[in-house]
């Protein structure tokens, strides 16, 4: 034992004091011709913040699954970040600047697709003179001959919900018809997966936004500089939508645009850095998802086209004005393919905070069967956080259309004054086919592991697997959420009536109980009939949160 | 934020609610000053007579709220008849299963035996294209799609109490929902331009036929979850010499039993497509089973012949009501036979029938009868979801796609 020991410890020596012969190779090496110079760090509280982000940042882009990225991006908040919330089916009244900043999209309104469809134009024109007939009786079944007992929600409005549904109806047909007409003459229609009420959420950053008068307060308080106190941070924001029908194939669109063009600055953004709350976005604490309506390691993973209902702008008060109902929608069509998008782009293993390397392409319907909107979007970037938001020179483009109407009346079951130029441009959507891209597409996955499916160790799979689930499902906390109570609020924050009393809350500790990462908590204990045989002094079982 | 946590922090309010209580409940002392004025001759009248309101009779005001309530389920209600219906749902099924459905419907089966013409056609190999794409539509009804929402609970009958973590995941209504619709757009998309033209798709809605047998009042009431109508009815060469399964006796059990009695209901059958339609012959009926919501009327679970049951039913109602509508309420032997075929799933188990209704006269058990061919208890796949953290579809049987696709093309 001892000889063991002593020869362990002369090994040490041994390899602490170098050779002679080595110590002349490194002095060879050491002298350059011209001087190396470490590199000179920003030392600056600034800087050394900088630093920090940015490590953080790279250690999310050297993550090899896109599940371990999507929990990384929720790491450094345990009861979840404070997220603006974009739903699908809410615009409030001029929310336009706000949407278009938050996405970093310009758009482009148009009365007819952009030029990459001219091509296909002549041909849906001559699709559409034989399915013309078909369309017409479909809508005009639906809509006067089909009886249904439709069950409505109490807590949604009831003329909301029957527009939405019948659209749904419409859509279904309209979208039948079209598919099995094209998929005889497009091989990429019967590879197309077609999905009824899809989950669609999006998570990101948005920096350059006011801060809110809480954290310019907590700022004061702590003594931060006086220069900082107003400046901003980065609001993290969430969409949360559910299109009616999608469909998606394994291959992606091609770029309405060529990438370089994304740079132009043209296509400039206006900054919208009033806080949200001013428009009618509100807040709420949950974890970020990116979910493009399929977990990963589906084959199909890029959308070629979205249906949503606009039920929600006859919910709207009739003083918002026409106008704005027209913009209500568009903002609804950046919401979407933006959202839809991102979330792809996620699966790709972009995240946040490391951008696209490549333009990604959707077509977005919105309609209630009557009134059809047409956009289509190309996602150029998706880094926007408050470190490249005045930087960074991409922005994303939108063409979209007007509401356009399909058709006139419906008299005697005869659809009357059908818009033939409508059905062109959405035809010319289904036959935009996808093509293989011939760069690499997932640039920050790993070779072997791309989703958490891939891992070998049995252990880490199955934990990285349920962990995923568990956090995307953002179900309620076991424990609630940390709060001032309003007599604590009264009686020890406004008035100090309880001196006497010992400090334990964390507010009179000076503690912030939501500075706390994902992984600050004790793992599951292991009884001892269940440790490693013979004797294992494991007591609590192993965690596999990603390193960030 | 709990109530109790605050309340015994913190007593100010809660004590002075108190002191309010019996404050407000003191008792007048008698000071003899009554006494004394009634001495000298003045009337005494109690103040309260005069401080305390009159309660005024007001009217009882109906508040519009922002729905529309539901009317009472009373005899004032526009469907209340006198006489009860017994009622067949989409949630209950029959206590005796395939055989009370045969004395219901008074129909004779042909197990395992489907019109040649579906036999031949299901025996058309398909492309491996299309079977790749099947198995994608499995694996995403079943591993790939995002819904989370609250599964049934688990239990453990050794220890009843014990509460295990509830597991979030795809309903069996939403799986039910992708994988049929996701089947049925292959089948069209793989199908000639022509056959799909004629053919027509609508989803969730609901059939309703009523029938009176042997002095009862009967009613089938449920939804199609995909019912495929087509421009001609469809039509079927049926094999005559077949061993038929009879309709059996159900002694010592009534044949209504577990039909639970219902007052409410409409006179008349219905059938979701107008008459005026050119679309509106019933092809092929899809039926979903979600175990989650199909119950026996005191909660026990479903056995295999109670589901065998259902699709027998549901195809009765499905040709009858369409029936009633073509030829009249009061029609009792048809002058053609109405075909119709069902398809019953709940996702691995499929159970294909072709229902020959010839008669809505269903008192008794002779004269005309109506035919059932049914083939069951086909598995599309053994299982299919995340087995320690990898997507799993293992034993995919590619017959049933065949089945499927003769059903459409039949």
């Amino acid at each position: 034992m001892h000889i063991i020991k002593l020869h362990r410890s002369l090994l040490k020596i041994k390899n602490a004091i170098p050779r002679y012969s080595t110590i002349t190779a490194l002095e060879e090496s050491e002298y350059t011709e011209t001087p190396e110079y470490p590199p000179i760090l920003d030392m600056t509280r600034e800087g050394k913040l900088l630093r920090r982000r940015q490590s953080f940042q790279s250690k999310i882009q050297e993550l090899n699954t896109i599940e371990e990225k999507q929990i990384a991006l929720n790491m450094p908040r345990y009861y979840g970040w404070q997220c603006i919330m974009l739903n699908n089916d809410k615009v409030p009244y001029n929310a336009m600047p706000l949407v278009q900043y938050y996405t970093r999209s310009h758009f482009i309104p148009v009365a007819k697709l952009p030029e990459a469809y001219n091509e296909i134009e002549q041909q849906a024109s001559n699709i559409l003179q034989e399915i013309k007939p078909q369309i017409e009786d479909a809508i005009a079944i639906e809509l006067t001959d089909v009886e249904r007992n439709f069950k409505f929600l109490q807590d949604k409005s009831i003329k909301m919900q029957q527009e939405d549904t019948i659209t749904k109806c419409v859509v279904r047909q309209i979208n039948r018809i079209i598919m099995n007409n094209l998929s005889d003459n497009l091989p990429h229609i019967l590879s197309t997966q077609i999905d009824y009420d899809a989950r669609h959420e999006a998570f990101w950053h948005i920096g350059g936004v006011d801060p809110p008068t809480t954290t310019v307060k907590w700022r004061k308080e702590n003594k931060w500089p006086k220069s900082t106190h107003y400046e901003s941070t980065d609001r993290p924001v969430q969409y949360i939508g559910s299109p009616i029908l999608t469909l998606r194939n394994r291959h992606p669109l091609k770029p309405l645009i060529p990438y370089s063009e994304a740079e132009n600055p043209a296509f400039k953004v206006d900054k919208f850095t009033t806080i949200p709350g001013s428009v009618g976005y509100f807040r709420e604490f949950r974890h970020g998802t990116n979910i493009p309506g399929f977990w990963p390691g589906d084959i199909d993973e890029f959308g070629l086209l979205s249906y949503h209902g606009r039920g929600h702008i006859l919910d709207r008060k009739t003083s918002f004005g026409e106008q704005d109902n027209i913009e209500a929608l568009h903002c609804q069509a950046m919401k979407a393919s933006f959202g839809w998008l991102l979330a792809q782009a996620n699966y790709q293993g972009f995240t946040t905070f490391n951008d696209l390397t490549y333009p990604l392409v959707t077509q977005t319907v919105i309609t209630n069967g009557k009134l059809w909107s047409l956009y289509a979007y190309q996602l150029n970037t998706i880094v926007m956080h408050n470190d490249t938001v005045d930087s960074n020179p991409k922005h994303n483009i939108c063409f979209g259309t007007k509401p356009l109407q399909l058709y006139e009346t419906i008299e005697n079951g005869k659809v009357l004054g059908l818009n033939e130029d409508v059905l062109i441009m959405l035809l010319q959507f289904y036959m935009n086919a996808p093509v293989e891209r011939d760069h690499a597409m997932k640039p920050y996955l790993g070779k072997d592991e791309k989703v958490i499916a891939d891992i070998e160790d049995d252990n880490r799979r199955c934990w990285l697997e349920e962990r995923y689930k568990y956090l995307v499902s953002n179900r309620p906390k076991h424990s609630l959420i940390p709060e001032v109570y309003l007599w604590e609020k009264i009686y020890k924050i406004q008035h100090n009536t309880r001196f006497f009393e010992a400090k334990r809350r964390p507010f009179e500790r000076g503690i912030n109980p939501f500075n706390r990462r994902l992984d600050d908590h004790i793992s599951p204990y292991i009884p001892k009939v269940l440790r490693e045989y013979p004797r294992s002094k494991k007591k609590f079982e192993a965690t596999y949160y990603p390193e960030v | 934020m709990r109530l109790t946590q605050a309340l015994k922090r913190q007593h100010i309010d809660f004590m002075f609610k108190k002191h309010w209580l019996v404050q407000g409940k003191r008792i007048p002392i008698d000071t003899g000053v009554e006494k004394k004025l009634k001495d000298m001759g003045i009337e005494v009248q109690d103040a309260l007579e005069f401080v305390k309101e009159k309660r005024e009779e007001r009217e009882h005001i109906q508040i519009i709220g922002p729905y529309e309530q539901p009317l009472p389920l009373d005899k004032n209600h526009p469907n209340y008849k006198a006489k009860p219906c017994l009622t067949l749902n989409q949630d209950n099924v029959l206590l005796e299963g395939l055989s009370q459905a045969q004395v219901l419907t008074k129909t004779i089966i042909a197990q395992d035996k489907l019109p040649p013409k579906i036999e031949e056609l299901s025996r058309l190999p398909a492309p491996a294209a299309i079977h790749e794409n099947v198995k994608k539509a499995i694996l995403t009804a079943n591993v790939f799609d995002c819904e989370q929402k609250k599964l049934p609970k688990i239990k453990d009958p050794q220890r009843p109490a014990y509460n295990f973590r509830r597991i979030l995941g795809i309903t069996d209504s939403r799986r039910n929902q992708i994988l049929t619709n996701k089947l049925l757009q292959l089948v069209e998309k793989t199908s000639d331009r022509e056959v799909t033209q004629n053919k027509y798709v609508v989803n969730d809605v609901e059939c309703t036929t009523i029938f009176e047998k042997e002095d009862d009042l009967l009613q089938f009431q449920d939804v199609s979850n995909i019912l495929v109508t087509s421009a001609k009815p469809v039509q079927h060469e049926v094999e005559k010499d077949i061993p038929f399964v009879e309709i059996p006796s159900l002694y010592p059990v009534k044949h209504t039993i577990t039909m639970p009695h219902n007052h409410f209901y409409n006179n008349t059958s219905q059938y979701p497509f107008k008459q005026k339609v050119q679309v509106k012959h019933p092809h092929t009926t899809w039926l979903h089973f979600n175990r989650t919501e199909v119950k026996n009327i005191y909660g026990e679970p479903v056995t295999q012949n109670q589901i065998l049951g259902r699709s027998l039913t549901h195809a009765f109602n499905v040709a009858s009501s369409y029936a009633k509508q073509m030829h009249g309420e009061d029609v009792k032997d048809l002058p053609e036979p109405i075909f119709v075929n069902c398809i019953q799933t709940d996702g691995q188990l499929y159970h294909f029938g072709v229902l020959q209704l010839n008669t809505l006269n269903v008192d008794g058990n002779e004269g005309i009868k109506n035919v059932w061919y049914c083939k069951n208890n086909m598995k599309l796949y053994d299982s299919s979801r995340y087995f320690s953290g990898m997507p799993v579809l293992e034993n995919y049987n590619n017959k049933v796609y065949g089945y499927i696709n003769a059903f459409y093309n039949s």
